[in-house]
């Protein structure tokens, strides 16, 4: 496990994030930092601020105030392929893959391989593409026989796992899940979290959001929780589950707040 | 892996393989109630050439449909621009050849502004093409007001709906067969077997799962048999016509693009998920102004087959050609969810609604009959299709 202390310069680092939508405040100076090799769990009540704040992060939404930092460098995200050719990958709730096409196609979706170019016309290297999927899914250990088989056909977790590994596939340097485990069986979630430890042991980065605080507890090396807009706690996780769950869930209701009086909004 | 086996594995295309039995039992069926009729090389010829326009115009609908929108527009459109071929040649007093090239020009600017429409106006295809069906029906009529029927006459032109390719001269073996297109047949065996045997071996040069080799040689033998005996019927009469060399090349080309490019493969991913494929940094707008530039393109292309087919350009050329293409593409396995539809399905759906006409006409059944029997073979298609999605998935 990496040591967040020894470490200088983290991948991401957030600081002082706001973003208003018409009179609703969504984030009020939300600060994050994500280290290398680092499961960081983002958890938090509905509109708490967290999926808009991983929208900053991948470039869906500009933040009013606030920057970011990518491994010390200042950027100001336009869209999302920004953030992506920058190595911010999100997984998506809604999956975002395209049903009528094959695992390779949305593997490589936008970023297909070329062969030759006749004059406008972009030949697909699909062999190339093919072998690389299928690679790559045995390299995430991912159970799945053919990258031929339409996505379409797959079950709900073999999907959830075929978008993270898409997301893994161009040299990432973040990933960012959004409830990766809602709506699965209780088999396929733990395929699904078996996956998240497979990308942190190869050395990815990754920000989990998630409704379900055993797979936050299961999967993470620190916890950031969330409150109207603003982070009320950023730790370890070092309690035992039912501790773990006990406290978070004060910090989601507002029990209790560690930066109480820390933030001007 | 045993023949069986590859034979299950092949179960998901069985909406592929359905059709093209479907098909050929309908050939049978009409070889069979015609006395052999329907098969006679110049039947065939001559249905190859009334099926040509609608066939082109079904290739550009289908990606249409793919990308979730319809043009109802293209049938007056393709009216219209044989209408501009028709006096171009006539009183402009331009060659062929210019005039070609104006009808392709306008046909794309045509498409484009549907898809200016469509992509930038955010307005629904079927309105926006249903107003141009509106618009082409009264433009036709505006230019051909003052002439009505305009006539053709230059031969160059009308070749192109109704001529032939060149035969060699002198050749005497085989006097009633037309010798270059036995050899094209040739050839395309040719180009196709050695196109197989290369993309198998590189295929299994990546350890990928390729036929087992009983299961592709039958494969090899089967579709080569079917070019052979097309060949075969083709030669029989006055050979290729050119109008089904234009459809060949139309249908090479948009399956190479279409399986092969990667603009094709984005086609189909903004037609599975648009949100998907825009997130992944494909512009559905620019996808959705090629689609519909391809449609005016081949709709101009359909255009001066239709006029030169008929020699001429009349005051309601086009009428209903948008629904016959629309309905061969569904035929041929387009999905109106979008992302779903070949290119060769179409061509496919587009033969058999057209057998299904030339068919009953030569068994001289009542065109009510015919409307109702073309309505049951839609919907039934469609019915397998929907059923065979469900069963497989």
């Amino acid at each position: 496990m990496v040591n967040p202390m020894t470490e200088t310069t983290p991948v991401v680092e957030m600081r002082n994030i706001k973003k208003s939508f018409a009179a609703v405040q969504a984030l009020k100076g939300v600060d994050l930092v994500l280290h290398h090799g680092e499961v960081l769990g983002l958890v938090g009540d509905n509109a708490a601020g967290k999926s808009t704040l991983m929208k900053v992060l991948s470039g869906a939404y500009i933040p009013d105030e606030g920057e970011i930092l990518i491994e010390g460098e200042n950027v100001h995200l336009t869209d999302p392929l920004h953030a992506r050719r920058l190595g911010i990958e999100m997984v998506y709730q809604d999956l975002a893959l395209a049903n009528n096409l094959d695992i390779t196609a949305n593997v490589f979706l936008g970023r297909e391989a070329i062969s030759v170019q006749l004059g406008p016309l972009r030949v697909m290297d699909s062999r190339r593409m093919e072998l690389e999927s299928q690679r790559l899914l045995e390299r995430l250990k991912i159970d799945i026989p053919s990258v031929r088989q339409l996505v379409e056909r797959l079950s709900g977790g073999q999907r959830q796992a075929v978008a993270i590994a898409r997301a893994t596939a161009f040299d990432s340097r973040v990933i960012i899940m959004d409830e990766p485990t809602a709506a699965l069986s209780v088999a396929a979630i733990s395929k699904v979290l078996d996956l998240v430890r497979e990308l942190k042991a190869q050395g990815a980065s990754i920000i989990i959001i998630s409704h379900r605080l055993e797979d936050i507890y299961s999967v993470s090396d620190r916890l950031m929780v969330m409150r109207q807009g603003r982070k009320v706690r950023d730790a370890p996780i070092t309690d035992s589950i039912d501790d773990f769950r006990e406290r978070v869930v004060a910090y989601m209701i507002g029990a209790r707040d560690d930066f109480a009086g820390a933030t001007a909004s | 892996m045993s023949f069986m086996d590859a034979l299950k594995a092949q179960r998901h295309n069985v909406r592929d393989f359905g059709m093209y039995i479907a098909f050929v039992v309908i050939v049978v069926f009409f070889t069979i109630a015609t006395d052999g009729l329907f098969l006679t090389s110049r039947n065939i010829g001559n249905l190859v050439n009334a099926t040509s326009y609608i066939a082109v115009l079904a290739v550009g609908m289908t990606l249409v449909i793919v990308i979730r929108h319809i043009d109802l527009s293209v049938g007056y459109f393709a009216g219209t621009l044989g209408a501009v071929a028709a006096i171009s040649l006539k009183y402009w007093g331009l060659p062929v050849v210019p005039t070609w090239l104006i009808v392709l020009a306008l046909g794309i600017v045509g498409g484009l502004l549907t898809g200016f429409l469509v992509a930038q106006m955010r307005i629904p295809a079927f309105v926006a093409t249903l107003a141009g069906w509106l618009f082409y029906q009264g433009l036709l009529q505006w230019v051909t007001r003052g002439t009505g029927t305009i006539v053709i006459d230059n031969e160059v032109f009308n070749a192109l709906g109704n001529g032939f390719i060149p035969d060699i001269p002198g050749l005497t073996f085989l006097p009633e067969v037309h010798k270059v297109t036995l050899l094209l047949g040739l050839l395309a065996i040719v180009v196709f077997v050695i196109s197989e045997v290369t993309n198998r071996r590189k295929t299994q040069s990546y350890n990928f799962e390729v036929l087992p080799m009983n299961m592709f040689i039958l494969k090899l033998a089967f579709i080569s048999f079917v070019i052979a005996g097309v060949t075969w019927i083709f030669a029989g009469y006055q050979g290729l016509s050119w109008a089904a060399v234009i459809l060949i090349f139309v249908v090479l080309i948009y399956s190479y693009i279409t399986s092969k490019t990667v603009v094709g493969r984005h086609i189909y991913a903004v037609g599975g998920n648009p949100e998907s494929a825009q997130l992944n940094g494909i512009s559905v707008k620019k996808i959705t102004f090629l689609v519909f530039g391809s449609m005016g393109l081949l709709t101009a292309v359909s255009g001066i087959l239709y006029s030169s087919w008929l020699r001429s350009a009349t005051t309601i050329a086009g009428r209903g050609m948008e629904l016959d293409a629309i309905a061969a593409a569904f035929v041929g396995g387009a999905a109106v969810a979008g992302g779903v539809g070949k290119v060769t399905g179409s061509i496919l759906g587009a033969l058999v609604m057209a057998s299904l006409t030339n068919g009953m006409n030569l068994m001289g059944a009542d065109i009510s009959v015919q409307y109702m029997v073309r309505a049951f073979v839609l919907a039934g298609a469609v019915i397998f299709d929907v059923a065979t999605r469900k069963s497989t998935s």
